[in-house]
């Protein structure tokens, strides 16, 4: 049994090396993982048929023992389905950027049982396979190019018009920028203390990140150069029946005599 | 400022200025553009550099095999016609390293000075990123810069009975073919297969014995474009389906 395990593993290994360069990695490992499983369940079986054991002998036993198992290995079973499924299916494929159950990272393995996710900060993540198979997936690499979308407040006393034709020109000097879906780039709303711009710039999606970074901080930037602001949230308080300047309203003035009398009491009071 | 040069060399063309000097024991490969530099130090004698056009797909990063060349004004063929055009395309230059008689020839550096734009062919759901250039139609062949631009002769095969309008045309780079000498030139063709599909393909075979020719993506290479498809390939084809419209 052992032997076989070994030499399923060096076939496995032999196999990885060759189908490198002919197909993907995912479906790859899917073969792989389908050739070691598979010979390891058929000679297990004939290693016990060998032992004398009689596997009809333990049918009985194992139907018995199947349901009790059944009960126990509810999960696993359902994990071992999903994750053929996940084979099957393919909605992810190893290497892909997902979103599965609020993790976010690199698909470094499919497994029987799991998927294992490498997250953005460098952490090995475990979901089991049913799972991820009942859960909303996204994987954020399957199509060829993702939108950037971020927006920008600028003040009302700026020009809106000369603000998009300045960020749509900083899209047109980045060659990742697509041309094609065309960058959109449009007044929303206008906000309490902001007009609100919004852009949306296609990149490939191996460039989606970086243009990203890159394209935000440079639209502050190429805007302010042109003297338009991203203003502060503000509120326009005017004032009405503004007084003289210095003059003190009448009502608000003390009453000099009265507190020169109750000072004049208080000194009585400490003298008597 | 294309051809070979024996080490040590300096050439200075418009903004482009390369120079390979030799400082202690080392070779010290210096290339400016004008804010963008490359330094590279080269151990080994006997070499020598080729300067030639390369096709214009690997800066800023080679992450497409296809060039799009969208046409500045649509143009109308009509059913079963076969017709030749001059488009430009934008060119890269590339800087070899080799041993005496071009062999080992390795990439040293690669720039342009043309405009760089990718664009989407297609929709975002199944569309091929590609690179992009924007092209006159000319009817005979126009002459731009060759350190920046080539010209591409392409034959236009309308196979169908109808009137077809194109807008632009795909190409990949595994195909191409670019002969050189002053000048850069490459041909090519389109041929109509319906009204939303075409082939392209480029022309293999020698052009004018008088020009140099460089086969931009030879069957080793064409290996490297499985990463690039995205896809695992046994080979990848040397002419482009167009089949999302032109």
């Amino acid at each position: 049994m052992s032997l076989t395990i070994l030499i399923s593993k060096i076939i496995a290994l032999y196999l990885r090396k060759s189908l490198k360069d002919k197909v993907s990695k995912d479906v790859g490992e899917t073969i792989i993982k389908f050739f070691y499983y598979g010979t390891v369940i058929i000679v297990s079986i004939s290693a016990l048929e060998r032992m004398g054991i009689q596997l009809s002998g333990l049918l009985l036993a194992g139907g018995i023992t199947g349901i009790i198992l059944g009960f126990a290995s509810q999960n696993i079973v359902g994990n071992l389905i999903s994750g053929i499924f996940l084979m099957i299916e393919k909605p992810i494929k190893i290497g892909d950027q997902v979103e599965i159950s609020e993790t976010s990272g690199y698909v470094t393995d499919i497994l029987i049982i799991s998927t294992l996710i490498r997250t953005y900060d460098g952490l090995l993540v475990r979901i089991p396979n049913q799972q991820v198979f009942t859960s909303n997936i996204t994987n954020l690499v399957s199509f060829p190019v993702r939108r950037i979308d971020f927006t920008i407040g600028i003040r009302y006393s700026d020009d809106a018009d000369r603000a998009i034709a300045l960020i749509k020109d900083l899209a047109d000097k980045e060659p990742f920028a697509l041309l094609n879906p065309e960058p959109f780039v449009y007044v929303r709303e206008l906000k309490e203390s902001s007009v609100e711009l919004v852009v949306w710039i296609w990149a490939p999606i191996d460039e989606w990140f970086e243009l990203k970074t890159k394209l935000v901080w440079a639209a502050k930037k190429i805007l302010e150069e042109n003297g338009i602001e991203i203003p502060f949230p503000q509120h326009v308080v005017y004032l009405h029946n503004i007084p003289e300047k210095n003059q003190i309203p009448a009502e608000l003035k003390p009453d000099k005599e009265k507190e020169i009398e109750s000072v004049l009491n208080y000194e009585e009071r400490v003298l008597t | 400022m294309y051809g070979d040069y024996d080490l040590p060399f300096s050439v200075e063309k418009e903004e482009i200025s390369i120079t390979v000097e030799k400082i202690e024991k080392l070779w010290v490969y210096r290339r400016t553009l004008g804010e963008d530099t490359e330094e590279k130090l080269i151990l080994g004698e006997g070499k020598h550099i080729i300067i030639n056009p390369v096709e214009p797909l690997n800066t800023p990063k080679e992450i497409t095999p296809n060039l799009l060349i969208e046409f500045e004004k649509a143009l109308l063929l009509p059913g079963g016609i076969k017709r030749e055009i001059f488009l430009t395309f934008p060119i890269e230059i590339g800087v070899f390293i080799a041993d005496k008689g071009n062999k080992n020839l390795q990439l040293l550096d690669v720039f342009t000075l043309a405009r760089q734009k990718f664009t989407l062919y297609g929709p975002v759901s199944n569309g091929i990123v590609c690179k992009h250039w924007k092209s006159g139609i000319y009817s005979v062949p126009p002459s731009p810069n060759p350190l920046q631009e080539g010209v591409m002769e392409l034959v236009l095969r309308n196979t169908t009975s109808d009137w077809i309008s194109i807008s632009k045309a795909v190409f990949s780079a595994y195909g191409m073919r670019l002969y050189y000498d002053t000048d850069v030139f490459m041909k090519a063709h389109m041929d109509i297969r319906s009204k939303n599909t075409a082939e392209t393909g480029f022309e293999q075979r020698n052009i004018s014995g008088e020009l140099k020719s460089y086969n931009l993506k030879d069957q080793n290479t064409r290996k490297e474009a499985i990463g690039v498809y995205n896809r695992k390939l046994d080979f990848v084809p040397l002419n482009f389906n167009m089949g999302l419209g032109f």
